[in-house]
């Protein structure tokens, strides 16, 4: 199996008045290209700060991160934003679309920000926009959309550059369940069409739908099963 | 498209978010960048003016007897003498002595005046408003109507209608050279035309006639004295040979072109003005700053979570940071075009209450517009935005992703 994305040893400890806090310790995993990965555990177990140093967007204190045969831990910020836009997107819990753009022009931001044409953003925006199934509300801005619809909004939107890892924490935590059941069925889509994924979550229906499941407790993985 | 495009974008989209506090950062910099213009035109407006005052009655040197000036300083004795001499050096076209002197009508009603007298030649201190300037001395020819025993004289409109008289008229004027001589009889002159003078005031009533009729009026006829001789440069020397020439020829004068004038009320009385302006435009400036930082600050904390969000998506430290400075530029952008005509318009109501004060000349402007002073407005505008820009742009960039991502979830 090719390896998209190896951990090794991960170690985060955030240091806190109270004395330092072991968010992490010791995490070893690795994400093939076409991976499912679904991570659950209880709150505070560390599912997030492992997202997190998967996406890049945190360091670990100690241990080793790889994406794509490349050591991330140590890049400057310049180079780590360049992986996070071209090779990885991020759906967050709340959405965090940009209130002062409509869906097409939040699906466009990633986009225009790897450079991007019009022509090329007004495409791969349509693209996106009709795979989320929300090609009638282009033009709507967040607040005129429900939260199912801003969430796959929040789906194209980090499918926007190809990235071939899709992070997604807590996908449906802001959602009824039949909301949450069709961005799960969402994910499903964006593995079957070739994008590894890997979701964190308390749901255990949205994790059993992953290929494989990490069970976390007090930032250890507790279990693994494909 | 540029990342700098991009990030104006951005910065216009985020702004228009926020309606009533981008208004109030765009009016609050409008006020303090006009108040910033007017400091810009009022630390060199009364420099600028004045120099444009000297240059406007066509002469570009002065002679005095002293280094106190033609006011209170020596009077330069022989100046008929002085002038020919110095009329025939090759770096002078003209040399026109003239004399301060104060005249009044005779009582009753009898109205004071300052009276100048000079030895007119080809260029004219003043505008002439109705008449001919022809100023002739006693004894021969004047204007249409006159006697030729009677001197002609120019008055300023004040006068004019002070002593309700119109070219052609004859006033009778009791003429003062100096506190120390006895009061002389009143005698006639011939109003021959209408002028302003340059170097009036509001209030002024003023009068100018040949330094030969003065002194006769005076009862001086054979003191040829003058406060000062104006000089003309000829074209191809300049004032600053002229000098020179003067110098060399006659060391006991003192000779100084509109430039050296113009630097010495500089760095005298001119020179509060620019203490004022620059003390006032750095705490305008200061101002400024606070609003655009506060309003930016405040903006930045509340989207602590979007930004972070905008991390995750891609986007650099370096970015996010060129987003801020860009809602700087554009707020402060926006308000310092406003800023324009309203800095404008205040000068001009500012102009006016300032000319207001005893003594100003009322072609002497304390603003003056020019190009360097929108230069200047435009160059501390940007300084601001970027200092108020900074602190916002520090927080940003140390903000950390996955900490503000977690707090975002966890309240």
């Amino acid at each position: 199996m090719t390896t998209l994305l190896a951990a090794n040893q991960l170690t985060r400890t955030f240091t806190m008045p109270a004395g330092p806090v072991h968010a992490l310790r010791n995490v070893s995993l690795e994400i093939a290209p076409a991976d499912y990965l679904a991570i659950r555990g209880p709150s505070g177990c560390g599912k997030s700060t492992l997202l997190h140093l998967l996406g890049c967007v945190d360091t670990p204190t100690s241990g080793e991160l790889s994406f794509e045969g490349r050591a991330v831990e140590a890049l400057p910020d310049a180079e780590r934003s360049e992986i996070r836009l071209r090779r990885i997107g991020f759906v967050f819990q709340r959405f965090f679309l940009l209130p002062m753009l409509t869906a097409r022009e939040n699906i466009e931001v990633p986009l225009a920000e790897a450079g991007a044409t019009r022509a090329e953003r007004r495409t791969r925006t349509s693209e996106l926009l009709d795979y989320v199934g929300l090609s009638h509300r282009a033009d709507h801005r967040p607040s005129q959309l429900s939260g199912g619809e801003a969430q796959r909004v929040a789906v194209a939107r980090a499918l926007a550059n190809r990235p071939r890892l899709l992070l997604a924490d807590e996908p449906t935590g802001e959602l009824d369940r039949a909301t949450g059941e069709q961005i799960a069925a969402l994910l499903d889509r964006v593995h079957a069409d070739g994008t590894a994924v890997v979701v964190v979550t308390h749901d255990p229906e949205i994790g059993g739908r992953a290929a494989r499941t990490l069970m976390m407790r007090d930032g250890r993985i507790e279990d693994g099963r494909a | 498209m540029s990342r700098l495009t991009r990030s104006f974008g951005f910065a216009a989209r985020s702004l228009r978010r926020q309606p009533a506090r981008a208004s109030v950062g765009i009016l609050g910099i409008a006020a303090v960048g006009a108040l910033l213009l007017d400091m810009l035109l009022l630390s060199r407006g009364l420099v600028v003016s004045f120099h444009d005052l000297l240059d406007s009655i066509g002469f570009d040197v002065r002679v005095v007897a002293g280094d106190l000036g033609p006011i209170g300083g020596p009077r330069l004795a022989d100046a008929s003498g002085i002038a020919r001499e110095l009329a025939a050096l090759p770096e002078i076209a003209e040399a026109v002595p003239i004399r301060m002197a104060e005249g009044e009508t005779p009582a009753p009603g009898g109205v004071g005046f300052s009276l100048m007298g000079i030895d007119v030649q080809a260029r004219r201190p003043w505008t002439l408003v109705s008449g001919s300037d022809r100023l002739e001395s006693p004894g021969r020819s004047v204007a249409p109507g006159g006697s030729a025993a009677v001197p002609s004289v120019l008055v300023n409109r004040r006068l004019a209608t002070a002593l309700r008289v119109s070219p052609g008229d004859q006033i009778r004027v009791r003429a003062t050279c100096s506190a120390e001589q006895s009061a002389m009889p009143p005698v006639p002159f011939l109003v021959a035309g209408v002028a302003d003078f340059p170097f009036d005031t509001e209030s002024q009533l003023s009068a100018v006639a040949l330094r030969a009729a003065v002194r006769s009026a005076c009862g001086t006829g054979t003191d040829d004295t003058a406060d000062m001789v104006l000089i003309a440069s000829r074209e191809g020397f300049g004032a600053d040979s002229a000098v020179s020439a003067i110098r060399r020829r006659r060391p006991d004068l003192h000779p100084a072109t509109n430039d050296e004038i113009v630097a010495r009320m500089q760095q005298q009385g001119f020179s509060y003005f620019r203490q004022i302006s620059t003390v006032l435009s750095t705490i305008t400036m200061l101002f400024g700053f606070m609003l655009i930082a506060v309003l930016l600050t405040v903006s930045v904390n509340q989207r602590l979570a979007e930004i972070a969000a905008l991390r995750a998506l891609g986007f650099s430290q370096a970015r996010i940071a060129l987003d801020i400075l860009s809602q700087s530029a554009l707020l402060v952008g926006a308000g310092g075009i406003l800023a324009l005509p309203l800095g404008v318009a205040l000068s001009v109501w500012l102009d006016a209450i300032l000319k207001k004060m005893p003594g100003i000349p009322m072609t002497l402007h304390f603003f003056v517009f020019e190009p360097r002073a929108l230069v200047w407005h435009a160059g501390l505008l940007a300084v601001t935005a970027s200092l108020a820009a900074a602190y916002p742009m520090w927080l940003v960039t140390r903000l950390s992703i996955a900490s503000t991502l977690r707090n975002e979830v966890v309240s």
